[in-house]
């Protein structure tokens, strides 16, 4: 658990890290691209202004004149007129050069691309060899042209300018017949108004010209443009580099596209040295916070989880003690089952094995009945012996529903029972028997009443509660029979008058083969109540024994009510 | 080439046969460029550039006698104005050591310059007011192309001849040169800056001789 924790918390710094780093890097980029494009905004303007001076210059009647009328040798002195204040005046710092248009030469082309040479160099900026070689050019161009050309006077001090070549057209032909080529010193960006570390030079010919810079960092960065220029057509990126150990952002630009001139790039180097130590700073911020956030977090794990297990170890015991004890219960309840199971299929094959032999002890009996040779109190004997197989039937018979009970296999299929009529008919039958002759019935039953149950067995709980009531009473004793609805169930009470039953015994009324006299005063296997009560719980309800005392003994079964809609095709009653 | 002469006695001739009896003339026709411009009621010279080529518009040409002629003892004046922002007239054809003066008619500076090898002059800017009016005296043959280093489109031509004979076309090409001298001679008919005809012709006192330029 705690790994997973420190997984993803490990993670989450990582994540957070890397995250904040490229905001950094992308704020660097933003804040260094702004200055750029400050930079490239006041380049822009000074560009515009200087093509349009040297395009005010192509049009001068003066200078086109001379190139027109033959009169070459007025070219240079007409354009000292109009170059004058391009040319004069002491040249700018290079503080004040991103805002002057003071030119370091100017030269005309002749219709060929070779430079006119000036009568009095001093006068138009002097130029070296390699400077004049990479001004003229094979063609004249019709297009203004922006190039960039390196005086390589010295190896360690290369000057680098930029010229602006405008064509003029003549306008007898409207043919290109010379050019004006205006070198510039190029623009370039300080550090007081770029921001602090931000470097600009010029790419060229395979070498970079960033006089800030050490010339063996010159060198190498200048491979590495190459490299990227050679690889990518794209006019402008970017890419880190480390000069002396310190990483750099290092952006690059072309400066003349579509030029004749060969590319030049303008460099601008950035020192990320700041933005690294800023980073590492954070780095080591968000590392320290995390490492104290996962340490806090572990100490207030650990705590928590001492006083957590506590309570979970007594459960973890008390759940096996508990455990242990289901297990007990569960085999004792098994052995139980299988004990109550065995009973049962014991008192089923029992109660099959005795059927038969009553069966023709009783077919025996009514035969010998049927004799007249006897004696007539072995008919008496006989006819006593007979009501005895009938008694024993009567038992097996219960025996064998108890234990279809027992074993679960008894389904009662609920159906509408008019419990009035049932009552009803088993009070005519009860007031047959003679010995029942004195005996006052009282019946308190509602017109209508319906309870859900199988007719059978329902019939069976209320004989058997009535049979008590009578067997149980004295003579001229009472017996009274109510019913009453309540709610969801009907309430069927029967008492009867007679010697109430002990109150030892009471408890145990309900119990297989116990009788509440004794066996000789009155008829009865000890089997009634207890099948009186399975049947009813069966039928989801219940019997109990309300009251026994002062001649007066009651009972009560609880039904459910049937309601009209409840099964009425099924109902029988 | 075609060269026909015509020899008949003019009706001048005989009317006032004292005063141009000993001299020749020659009229006839140059055929000029089709003119590139539209019709236009007033007609205004201008000198345009075609290719390269300097030229009036609409054409005119200039027939003038070639041959070598002593210089006129008394030097004249000519004049080309600027009027509304344009040289008038735009062609001059002068004979060497001739003053040409620049009045300035309009409401502006002027500042007319020729860098020509025929002659190089600059004039200065100046307001239409100024006296002495500027002037130049044009003493080398060959083509002036004139300028105004304010108004860049303006040119002018001044045509710079040794002859004091000749003359300029009517805009349908026909001329006529009289008061020539006798002999043999080329006569020119300058057409532009790059295009000069040429005719041989053999004047004789009191004839008129047809020449044309096709």
């Amino acid at each position: 658990m705690m790994l997973v924790v420190l997984a993803l918390t490990a993670l989450g710094l990582y994540f957070t890290q890397r995250k904040v780093a490229a905001t950094a890097e992308r704020d660097l980029q933003e804040n260094f691209q702004a200055k750029l494009v400050s930079l490239h905004k006041i380049q822009e303007l000074r560009h515009t202004a200087l093509t349009e001076r040297c395009g005010e210059l192509v049009f001068k009647p003066r200078i086109h004149a001379a190139l027109e009328d033959n009169a070459l040798d007025l070219l240079y002195p007409s354009a000292k007129d109009e170059l004058r204040d391009l040319m004069e005046g002491p040249e700018p710092s290079q503080a004040e050069a991103a805002g002057s248009l003071h030119a370091r030469f100017y030269r005309f082309l002749d219709a060929t691309g070779a430079i006119l040479s000036p009568p009095n160099p001093q006068d138009v900026g002097e130029l070296g060899a390699k400077v004049k070689a990479q001004l003229a050019l094979k063609k004249l161009p019709e297009t203004q042209q922006i190039g960039y050309v390196s005086e390589t006077a010295d190896a360690s001090d290369e000057a680098v300018d930029e010229v602006m070549v405008v064509p003029i057209f003549s306008t007898e032909t409207g043919d290109v017949i010379s050019a004006l080529v205006v070198g510039f010193k190029p623009f370039e960006v300080i550090s007081k108004s770029a921001g602090p570390g931000l470097k600009s030079g010029i790419w060229m010919n395979g070498r970079l010209h960033l006089p800030s810079v050490p010339e063996s960092a010159q060198s190498a960065l200048g491979k590495e443009i190459a490299n990227a220029v050679t690889k990518s057509d794209r006019v402008e990126n970017n890419f880190s580099v480390t000069i002396n150990g310190t990483p750099q952002l290092l952006f690059y630009k072309l400066l003349n596209p579509e030029s004749i001139f060969p590319p030049a790039y303008e460099v601008c180097v950035y020192p990320l040295t700041e933005s690294v130590a800023q980073q590492r700073r954070l780095r080591w911020q968000i590392g320290g916070a995390g490492a104290l956030l996962l340490l806090g977090g572990f100490v207030v794990s650990q705590l928590v989880a001492a006083r957590l297990s506590v309570p979970v170890e007594k459960l973890a015991l008390d759940f096996e003690e508990d455990h242990m004890q289901r297990k007990r219960a569960e085999a004792a309840l098994a052995s139980t089952s299988e004990e109550l199971e065995r009973s049962a299929r014991y008192s089923a094959d029992a109660s099959h094995q005795l059927k038969s032999p009553v069966s023709v002890l009783r077919a025996g009996l009514d035969s010998l009945l049927a004799r007249e040779d006897f004696k007539p109190e072995v008919y008496h004997e006989l006819s006593a012996l007979l009501h005895q197989t009938y008694r024993l039937t009567g038992v097996i018979d219960d025996l064998l529903l108890l234990s279809r009970v027992d074993a679960g296999h008894l389904q009662i299929e609920a159906e509408r029972v008019n419990l009035g009529k049932l009552i009803e008919e088993w009070l005519d039958d009860l007031s047959a028997l003679p010995d029942s002759a004195d005996m006052k019935i009282e019946k308190e039953l509602p017109a209508e009443i319906y309870v859900a149950g199988e007719k059978r067995y329902t019939s069976l709980i209320v004989q058997n509660l009535l049979e008590n009531a009578r067997k149980y009473n004295r003579p001229g004793g009472c017996i009274r029979v109510a019913a009453r609805r309540e709610t969801a169930e009907v309430m069927l009470t029967v008492g009867n008058t007679g010697r109430p039953i002990a109150q030892t015994a009471q408890q145990h009324i309900f119990e297989r083969f116990h009788r509440g006299a004794p066996v000789s005063e009155i008829s009865g296997h000890g089997l009634g109540l207890n099948l009186a009560r399975e049947l009813a719980r069966l039928h989801g309800g219940d019997l109990k024994l309300l009251r026994s005392d002062n001649d007066w003994t009651e009972f009560e079964v609880r039904f459910r009510v049937a309601h009209p809609s409840f099964n009425r095709a099924a109902e029988v009653a | 080439m075609r060269l026909r002469v015509l020899v008949s006695v003019s009706a001048i001739c005989i009317l006032s046969p004292i005063a141009v009896l000993a001299e020749a003339v020659v009229e006839g026709h140059v055929e000029l460029p089709k003119s590139h411009s539209a019709p236009v009621m007033a007609k205004r010279y201008e000198i345009v550039t075609i290719g390269g080529v300097l030229s009036p518009q609409p054409p005119l040409a200039v027939v003038y006698l070639d041959g070598s002629f002593p210089k006129s003892t008394a030097p004249a004046t000519k004049e080309i104005a600027q009027k509304d922002l344009a040289f008038l007239p735009s062609l001059l054809p002068v004979q060497v050591g001739t003053r040409v003066e620049f009045p300035n008619l309009d409401d502006t500076y002027h500042s007319i310059f020729s860098y020509s090898p025929a002659k190089r002059f600059d004039v200065g800017r100046y307001r239409p007011e100024e006296r002495p009016i500027p002037s130049e005296v044009f003493d080398t043959p060959g083509l002036v192309t004139l300028r105004c280093d304010i108004h860049e489109h303006m040119r002018g031509l001044i045509l710079v001849l040794n002859t004091p004979y000749f003359v300029v076309t009517n805009p349908d090409g026909r001329f006529r040169l009289s008061g020539l001298p006798s002999g043999h001679y080329a006569l020119k008919a300058w057409i532009n800056s790059k295009t000069t005809r040429e005719q041989p012709v053999e004047l004789k006192a009191d004839t008129v001789l047809h020449v044309d330029f096709p």
